[in-house]
């Protein structure tokens, strides 16, 4: 039986629509580690896990195709004029006004936040990470979507390469954050050590990784 | 603009510019605590290393590059590289400034430190100077205790 016109446009709305999905979720994960989450199911991590899983859709797609399952080629054009306008003002949307608008006026509030921070008592360090992600959202997304292999598999892929690119890239950078911060603590008489422990684990993040592999074997 | 261009630059501005700024705060801290008698060694001791942050992380890297970066020993031996640089290079360093600050209150009968005398200063010196020994004769004893008490 054909598959109505209809379903099959909205299908394709739906799939054009997933890249603008992506960055909304970028967005919103940059907002969400103001509040720093790194738990499963976390603001930040639950919203990069919607990134990546809007950004390897077809992959997805493909999995189900090989298991089986009867999916309908989609991704091609839009025959109603209107869904199609509809699409395209929803991705001119987010990528003109949520994107190149919105996320630098919240970046610039996680500044002003991380000022109020400090006035508070608290570390500013939260807010500016969250300002330095909200502007770097669409670097993030080109990221992503070199991560992406375009296979059925594509998920894992693409958070195993950001797993390691925050192994390796971030997290030495975010080494020297730490001995500087544990310089400070020591200066101002507060416990260091804590932190020059930390600075070297975060620098040894990958042989920690094969430490664990090692001890489950 | 990119994520890691701005922790990077975070890391370097805070490092290379804010961090020499703070050491003549916290000169001028421990020399305030200094002169009332105030536990001063922290704030001095922090604007030198304020001065040397860039060297310290260096120092880091290089205490986690003796192994590969996929070794699961990497943490321990850096752990361990870390320990023996502390122990074996600063300590005998401290040790110096410790039998000078202790000669120099033996001579003049100042305190440098307002609750050490001049025997603290040496014993602290010699100390320094034996805590690979110190180490070794406290393994020794738990070797050998492993008996109990007959």
């Amino acid at each position: 039986m054909q598959t109505p016109q209809l379903l099959t446009d909205m299908a394709n709305v739906m799939m054009l629509l997933a890249p603008s999905a992506a960055l909304l979720c970028l967005v919103l994960a940059g907002t969400s580690l103001r509040r720093v989450n790194f738990a499963m199911g976390g603001g930040f991590t639950k919203w990069m896990f919607w990134a990546v899983i809007f950004v390897t859709l077809p992959g997805l797609l493909t999995w189900f195709g090989n298991s089986g399952v009867s999916v309908p080629s989609l991704g091609g054009g839009i025959s109603s004029s209107w869904l199609s306008s509809f699409e395209t003002n929803l991705s001119g949307f987010v990528q003109n006004f949520v994107v190149a608008r919105m996320a630098l006026v919240l970046a610039a509030f996680m500044g002003l936040r991380a000022i109020l921070d400090v006035a508070e008592g608290e570390s500013p360090l939260p807010s500016v990470l969250a300002a330095f992600f909200l502007l770097g959202v669409q670097t993030t997304y080109t990221l992503i979507q070199q991560y992406n292999t375009g296979t059925q598999y594509a998920i894992s892929d693409v958070l195993a390469s950001l797993w390691t690119y925050l192994a390796s890239v971030i997290m030495p950078t975010a080494a020297g954050l730490g001995v500087f911060a544990a310089i400070i603590k020591f200066a101002l008489g507060k416990p260091a050590m804590r932190l020059v422990g930390v600075s070297l684990a975060l620098l040894c993040v990958s042989g920690l990784w094969a430490l664990l592999q090692a001890m489950a074997q | 603009m990119s994520f890691s261009n701005g922790i990077l630059n975070l890391t370097n501005w805070v490092g290379n510019v804010i961090l020499p700024t703070l050491a003549g705060l916290f000169f001028v801290i421990a020399v305030v605590r200094f002169s009332r008698g105030l536990a001063h060694y922290p704030s001095m001791y922090g604007g030198f290393l304020c001065l040397m942050g860039s060297g310290l992380v260096r120092a880091l890297e290089t205490f986690t590059r003796q192994r590969s970066w996929n070794d699961p020993d990497v943490y321990w031996v850096s752990l361990v590289t870390l320990v023996n640089w502390i122990a074996n290079v600063i300590m005998p360093l401290y040790a110096a400034l410790e039998v000078a600050a202790g000669g120099l209150s033996l001579a003049s009968g100042m305190r440098i430190h307002h609750t050490s005398n001049w025997q603290r200063h040496f014993l602290s010196a010699g100390l320094c100077l034996l805590l690979s020994g110190l180490l070794r004769l406290a393994e020794y004893f738990v070797a050998h205790g492993t008996g109990g008490v007959s």
